[in-house]
């Protein structure tokens, strides 16, 4: 016998004697590597046929005149069909039922371990929920892009400080400027403008209301590339001083106010008293700028006094080949010139540009991407936690494996099986996830902040569902392989000996998984760090004293429509109905007190310019600003507003009487540092007829926090209502008891008096004051969800590693204690194990976290992303959840029997 | 049994078997095909039952020192194929010469 045959022989022809080939053909080895394509039952067959042909196709060619060079390249070629052959016979034959067999396999195994599966399976449908549904809100609010036609050529055009004093230039521009710089600029192929109102609508349909207006240029619709649903677009002359009002409403006005009536086009209904003609629907979750219900036309308010009236925004698409860098350097030149032009109202007055996507979504997106990011690391823990749980079970297995080696499996086979667990597992955990993403994201939109723009747009979509696919895959490679790594390190014999521990391969897999351990307490580390930072500046923001007291109160805004109440230069009506209510509510027993105010204590409001009298003026353009808050008398009382000094607003400080003023604190500090300013007097120009020029102050009002806790109050000048009257203003009031209780009342009280004034929004202090805080409280609420989540994974993770290393230890400890160790020393040894691992993952994730933090910068507040408090809280928590995960596995050993385990050896 | 579609490939597989080309190597000779198409097709046609394969006699491999070889002959209701396979392709028909006498067993009736 010259060697042995390198195929297995086909049962056809096992009773043959020994033949050799006369050496082996070329080509054998890709028949070989093919063969182990072909399902096992087949191989050997399919192999034998193959080199059959192969062996016989080499002796005649080595008879024949062919080089030997040749005909080995010709013989290789031929074997290359080997593998498109294998290929189909795995297709054709056995690969489904192998499949099937493992599908069935992994299922009973899935059933055996039901405490493994459920913890893995509940583990990845967290984990991948989440993800998917933060997933689905970045893709809608930063990833997609908006529903306009080619949107990022679309960019406002922002007023800017030109000496970065950005309290005095806003965004917003006055419509003549918008007019000049339309005239002027070459870099748009549209420039539009808008702006975004109270108004009050009432019709014949529907309840009065105020809703969110736009006064619009024409051109706006077709700039976007938006066209109305029902209806036509503002036509060009309808958007001109005089012409007949026209409106065109969103489609869920349409469909909350006006019944979904197809004919509505044609009707009227009345917007801010005025009666105008319906000519358009907007298409669904159309609802730009904000979230706006009706438009109409801007009407082109081109007169020169308005120059100072900064109302407007100006939105524009470039023109084909201009960068947004150009035009920024284009509409800053214009500023330039409309500010020599018009030295007084556009003094400092610059522009630039900014695309629309990076205005709509820059303010979310720092706090989007730390949610994106934590909900990663989430993942990864989970990962790495469904490794180690994939990890300890192997182990576990190692005899089944052993056993099944013994009798056959080859290495792939194995792998494959363990592939197909996994992936079961994985796609359990993916269907149960696309459950926890769907009702999860919905959760998150029902309880995000209004300030998460386009959060209508918010669904699971193909991207969020590829998103999950991709996760769900890659976990089921990653945990398919990991034990199969290890299978195909094991060593069957030692692994079926009785009490076999596998000793090298052992070792290793433990450091395997104690590595992952070790990074999974790093990873919860940096999550719980995040979370900690914002809990403990959310705590601090709710510790701001907000400069007046929540309880009980009522806030509701009442618009006077200047069509029956005439208006500013002509308030006498507007005072008498305001007294009058005043009176009404402040009889009813239930009520503690009433205040009216143009604004609410939350309400930042707007901004007028004023000089202190007695000193040198700055020049024209610079002077200060402060906010103009005019109330009737008894506000401070009414909302706890703490009067400092001197007095506040009296019924003596009525029209025609010395104009008086109080001032905030802020204000007294900047203006009236080092001095009293009971007596000092500001002038603010009288705007119209009547109205004092001049107003002494008579008082300084502690801060009302009224930028929100976040932000320091401006200064502030509270007017007597009297002498500084406007037709839209705040009824605040507080009861005695029950503040919801009250509404009723209150809605009969105001409608006895004027049936057509809208009530529909009327809401507590408290709301108000929580939704301020809306934004911190979404992200600390998330945050410290996937902390605990973190948490509990990092515990469950410690705790496997522990319970298997115990358990691969028991003969060890045995002989420890039948040597005299104590329990206690036993306890120690354990617990000091997970201590160790926790130490070194806690050193980590500290260092980690002390860089990852530095995203959360935008997010906390009087809290420093290295707070050393909170990174040793940290600290403790994870190494007294190491060390209560390690209890159980610890007692566990401690109550080893010595002769039960040496026996067992 | 799953129909077989007679496609060009397996067509001239068809042909060259019922004009004594048994052995797969032989068969993608003589039709040019490789042998990467060849033995699926086979595989096919011997599972739809117009093909049927034989190991070659152990003495013959034995004499000549190498393994076994597999051979491929058309069974009864293959008959029918190969004449559909004419039929089809009228000029395939020409293209093969008769193999040179290695068959190990006389052609099916």
């Amino acid at each position: 016998m010259k060697q042995l045959a390198p195929y297995a022989e086909p049962s056809e022809v096992r009773e043959a004697p020994n033949h050799s080939a006369r050496n082996t053909p070329p080509g054998s080895v890709i028949v070989a590597a093919c063969a182990t394509l072909v399902p096992s039952d087949r191989r050997a067959e399919w192999q034998a046929e193959w080199l059959g042909e192969l062996a016989y196709a080499w002796s005649v060619r080595q008879l024949g005149h062919d080089t030997p060079a040749s005909a080995r390249v010709a013989l290789w070629l031929r074997a290359l069909g080997a593998l498109p052959d294998a290929i189909w016979f795995r297709r054709h034959h056995g690969g489904d039922s192998m499949l099937s067999q493992d599908l069935r396999y992994a299922l009973r195994t899935l059933v055996r371990w039901p405490g493994f599966s459920a913890v893995v399976i509940l583990t990845l449908a967290l984990g991948i929920g989440a993800n998917a549904a933060i997933f689905s809100i970045v893709n809608a609010v930063l990833l997609r892009p908006l529903p306009y036609t080619s949107p990022d050529r679309l960019v406002f055009v922002f007023g800017a400080p030109t000496d970065g004093d950005s309290a005095k230039v806003g965004r917003s521009s006055s419509y003549p400027d918008f007019a000049d710089i339309r005239a002027r600029s070459r870099s748009f192929s549209q420039l539009a403008a808008f702006s975004v109102r109270q108004t009050t609508v009432t019709g014949k349909q529907f309840e009065p209301g105020i809703v969110s207006g736009a006064p619009v240029t024409a051109n706006l619709f077709p700039m976007l590339g938006v066209s109305p649903l029902l209806g036509r677009s503002f036509a060009a002359e309808e958007d001109k001083p005089g012409a007949a009002p026209v409106v065109i409403v969103s489609n869920e006005f349409w469909q909350q106010r006006l019944a979904t009536n197809p004919n509505v086009i044609g009707s009227s209904i009345s917007v801010n008293g005025t009666p105008a003609t319906i000519i358009g629907v907007m298409p669904p979750r159309f609802t730009f700028p904000g979230a706006t219900a009706v438009w109409y036309p801007a009407g082109e308010p081109n007169n020169p006094q308005t120059r100072g009236q900064h109302s407007f925004t100006i939105l524009g698409r470039l023109a084909p080949g201009v960068t947004s860098g150009t035009a920024g350097r284009e509409v800053a030149g214009i500023a330039k010139q409309l500010e020599a032009e018009n030295p007084g109202d556009n003094a400092k007055r610059g522009a630039r540009v900014q695309s629309m996507t990076e205005a709509i979504v820059g303010d979310v997106r720092p706090q989007l991407f730390v949610l994106l990011g934590s909900v990663v690391l989430v993942l990864l823990i989970v990962c790495v936690n469904v490794a180690n749980l994939f990890l300890a079970r192997a182990a576990a297995r190692t005899r089944e494996v052993a056993v099944r080696t013994a009798l056959g499996a080859g290495s792939r086979r194995l792998a494959r099986q363990f592939l197909t667990e996994s992936f079961v597992v994985t796609a359990i955990g993916s269907v149960l996830g696309l459950f926890v993403a769907y009702w999860g994201s919905k959760l998150l939109v029902s309880k995000a902040p209004t300030s998460i723009p386009r959060a209508s747009e918010i669904g699971i979509d193909g991207n969020v569902l590829l998103f999950l696919l991709g996760l769900s895959l890659v976990t089921a490679v990653i945990f398919g392989v990991l034990p199969a790594l290890q299978m195909s390190r094991a060593m069957p014999i030692a692994s079926l000996r009785e009490g076999g521990r596998g000793m090298r391969g052992g070792m290793a897999r433990r450091g395997l998984r104690q590595a992952l351990v070790v990074s999974e307490v790093a990873l919860a580390v940096v999550l719980v760090v995040g979370a900690s930072l914002l809990v403990k500046s959310f705590w601090k923001m709710q510790r701001v004293d907000p400069g007046f007291v929540p309880d009980r109160m009522l806030v509701v805004q009442i618009q006077l429509p200047q069509s029956r109440y005439g208006g500013y230069a002509d308030g006498d009506r507007v005072r008498a109905f305001y007294a009058d209510l005043y009176r009404r509510v402040a009889a009813r027993p239930e009520v503690q007190s009433v205040a009216v105010a143009m604004q609410h204590p939350l309400a930042p409001g707007w901004t007028s310019s004023f000089t202190i009298e007695g000193r040198e003026p700055p020049p024209s353009g610079q002077e200060p600003e402060s906010s103009i808050r005019p109330v009737m008398p008894g506000y401070f009382r009414a909302v706890g507003a703490k009067l400092l000094r001197g007095r506040e607003i009296q019924e003596s400080d009525g029209v025609g009487q010395p104009g008086v003023v109080v001032i905030n604190e802020a204000f007294a500090r900047l203006h009236f540092p080092n001095e009293d300013p009971i007596g000092r007097r500001i002038n603010r120009g009288s705007w119209w007829k009547g109205m004092p020029a001049s107003y002494e102050i008579v008082g300084v009002v502690a801060d009302e926090r009224f930028n929100g806790p976040r932000a320091p109050a401006d200064p502030a000048t509270y007017f007597s209502l009297a002498q500084f009257t406007f037709n839209d203003n705040w009824l605040l009031v507080r009861t005695k008891t029950d503040a919801q209780a009250f509404v009723p009342t209150l809605r009969r009280i105001v409608w006895s008096m004027d049936r057509d004034l809208p009530l529909e929004n009327v809401q507590t202090m408290n709301e108000l004051l929580g939704d301020s805080v809306a934004d911190s409280r979404f992200s600390t609420v998330l945050l410290s969800l996937f902390a605990v989540v973190a948490l509990l994974l990092a515990a469950i993770g410690i705790y496997g590693v522990l319970a298997y290393t115990v358990a691969q230890r028991t003969s060890e400890i045995g002989i420890r204690m039948a040597l005299g160790a104590q329990r206690s020393s036993v306890l120690r040894l354990v617990v000091g194990n997970a201590l160790t691992l926790a130490v070194i993952g806690v050193a980590i994730g500290a260092a980690v976290a002390l860089v990852a933090t530095r995203s959360l910068q935008r997010l906390v507040f009087g809290v420093s992303t290295t707070d050393p408090g909170v990174f040793a809280f940290v600290a403790l928590v994870l190494t007294a959840v190491a060390a209560t995960a390690a209890a159980l596995p610890a007692l566990r050993a401690s109550r080893v029997d010595p002769i039960e385990a040496l026996r067992s050896e | 049994m799953r129909p077989t579609r007679l496609t060009l490939p397996t067509a001239m597989v068809l042909m060259a078997v019922s004009r004594n080309y048994r052995y797969g190597f032989d068969i993608s000779d003589a039709t040019g095909l490789p042998s990467g198409t060849v033995y699926p097709v086979l595989r096919r046609l011997e599972e739809a039952g117009l093909l049927r394969s034989r190991w070659e006699a152990v003495e013959t491999a034995r004499s000549e020192q190498r393994p076994p070889r597999r051979y491929y002959t058309v069974t009864g209701s293959g008959t029918q194929a190969v004449r559909d396979a004419v039929e089809r392709y009228p000029t395939l028909d020409r293209a093969f010469e008769r193999p040179a006498a290695r068959s190990p067993s006389p052609r099916p009736a």
